[in-house]
């Protein structure tokens, strides 16, 4: 948290800062998903409301704010109000514990006659140091947000939309959880600053007692566990109730699923949500497989020095490098979601039993194969060199 | 005190209260959302105590998986039979005056223990990421019988939940 008032305001502004930057990604968000989808169905989208209809995004937000605030009457009224914060708040938090970047300093200063001494400030809400453990509890929370708005709206439709919901997200976990073992093993750490850290640099590997360097490909983890990555992939599909998975709100049968009864801003907090968990999802992938914040073949202190050579301060380089990387990130996390958007106006919905048997008979095997295989291949290299 | 002492008790407040909206309140889907309430704060006060994997496996584990299928199986059912017969007759009464009693044994039995408890030097963990591999050696030198024993009940579990809901055809059932 910090030890005097400045670490901790700084820390503060730094928590409202990555949440706002999340909830704000979402309008753009809704705006690259309609356009693109328009442009994926040879349609025009949405191009009345200002250019290329971008301001149709306040449009929707002032529609969504002045929205008459209407509830069912036969409605569990508290669960109904805390259903869209639960399914809110499971998706920030997530997001929170993520680096988006890498950690600046901020040199001695003075303040009011006091010496401030030098402090380290990490790019990302908080730091956990069982970062992905972490990330994978708080998003299996999400089930709780959408299970409670499905009993408590009293709809069938709602129900059947969550009780889906819990049941994708429960079988596709164990999917999840077991794709990324193979990768964790190579990295041998829970922390995502460390995984990043292994990831710099050219390919470097020991290949029969001796080290191999390609010189031209960068030490990302998507080349020693490119079936990982995919199992990872195609179960954040499901994780995040996107199409192909969006059985929980189909239309053809379930109306909208477990957001039925809900308007307004209520129902914009559950799309925030989902919009969340894809932003945690597209983190992950970076981070795990396409090497986070790093930027192939440069290095953090070449801009530093470039930086510092152009004559600026030290705590201003600092910084400058910082937001370089996070652009780096932001950059890496876009194509992700642009994937995310692509893939739903490209490909038909699952049946459900479709989905429950490419969960548990096809993933959940492999994902399992590829944790035997590399826990065998790592152990021979590591007793035959 | 400092902020560590005043956020367990906070958080030590959190849980009694949840747990007691676990047994108090008559709808069970709400005592359900209580017994979540209380696993997500018991996880909180595992980071507190400098055990953050174990903080993160109470997450997954407890609050994200088993709790999740309380919720949704009770959904499914209508309840209130099963309520009535559970709250009235002698020998319910009889069973909850002597799971109060038992409680009471347990608590009174972990006041009178925790007396006697030591930790000694070896035995506090390092606060950063060693402390995962230091479980991970344990549990698999030292604790592998009873880790793997624990691996093979579950497994007998799965099982045999899987060929009783396969006696009247199962989730595929023609």
């Amino acid at each position: 948290m910090g030890t005097d008032f400045f670490e901790i305001s700084i820390n503060f502004v730094k928590m409202v800062a990555i949440f706002l930057l999340m909830v704000q990604l979402v309008p753009a968000l809704v705006w690259v998903e309609r356009r693109g989808s328009a442009f994926i169905q040879n349609r025009f989208g949405p191009n009345r409301v200002g250019p290329l209809g971008l301001t149709q995004l306040l449009a929707d937000a002032i529609k969504f704010i002045f929205k008459e605030e209407f509830i069912p009457s036969h409605t569990r009224k508290f669960l109904f109000y805390a259903a869209p914060v639960m399914s809110l708040i499971p998706g920030a938090l997530a997001f929170g514990s993520i680096p988006l970047s890498l950690p600046f300093h901020v040199e001695a200063f003075e303040l009011f006659g006091q010496t401030m001494g030098p402090y380290r400030f990490a790019f990302q809400s908080f730091e956990m140091n069982v970062g992905i453990v972490f990330v994978l509890g708080i998003s299996s929370l999400g089930a709780y947000g959408m299970l409670t708005a499905g009993w408590a709206s009293v709809n069938k439709y709602s129900v059947f939309g969550a009780l889906r919901a819990s049941a994708q997200m429960i079988s596709y976990e164990l999917a999840l959880g077991l794709s990324i073992v193979g990768i964790l093993m190579i990295y041998g750490t829970f922390d995502f600053a460390d995984m990043i850290a292994y990831q710099t640099g050219p390919l470097t590997f020991t290949w029969l007692g001796s080290e191999m360097t390609i010189p031209f490909l960068p030490n990302w983890g998507i080349f020693y566990q490119p079936l990982g990555a995919l199992l990872l992939f195609i179960a954040m599909f499901a994780e995040t109730n996107r199409a192909p998975f969006d059985l929980p709100e189909a239309e053809a049968e379930l109306v909208a699923g477990y957001h039925t009864e809900y308007g307004g801003l209520k129902m914009n907090m559950f799309y925030i949500g989902e919009y969340g968990h894809m932003m945690v999802a597209s983190a992950l992938m970076t981070t795990f497989y396409f090497g986070g914040y790093n930027l192939p073949f440069v290095e953090p202190e070449t801009i530093n020095e470039i930086l510092l050579a152009a004559g600026f301060s030290a705590t201003k380089a600092s910084l400058l490098t910082s937001f370089t990387f996070f652009l780096v990130l932001f950059t890496k996390l876009l194509i992700f979601l642009w994937i995310f958007i692509w893939v739903r106006w490209t490909l038909p919905r699952f049946r459900y039993d479709q989905l429950m048997d490419l969960g548990w008979k096809k993933l959940l095997p492999w994902a399992l194969g590829n944790t035997i295989v590399t826990a065998v291949v790592i152990f021979v290299m590591k007793t035959w060199s | 005190m400092d902020m560590t002492t005043i956020l367990f008790y906070i958080l030590a407040i959190a849980i009694v209260v949840f747990s007691l909206g676990v047994v108090m309140t008559a709808n069970p889907i709400f005592s359900a959302l209580f017994l979540a309430l209380t696993m997500v704060t018991l996880a909180f006060v595992y980071f507190l105590l400098n055990a953050p994997f174990i903080a993160g496996v109470q997450l997954i584990v407890y609050a994200g998986a088993v709790v999740v299928l309380f919720v949704m199986v009770m959904m499914l059912f209508d309840l209130k039979q099963e309520k009535e017969a559970f709250t009235k007759g002698k020998f319910t009464g009889f069973l909850k005056i002597a799971s109060a009693g038992w409680l009471c044994g347990l608590i009174a039995g972990a006041i009178y223990m925790s007396t006697e408890m030591v930790v000694s030097g070896n035995q506090i963990l390092d606060v950063n990421k060693a402390s995962t591999k230091i479980l991970a050696k344990e549990l698999f030198s030292n604790y592998v019988f009873a880790f793997e024993a624990l691996g093979i009940l579950l497994l007998l579990i799965a099982v045999g939940a899987v060929s009783i809901s396969r006696i009247k055809g199962g989730t595929h059932a023609k």
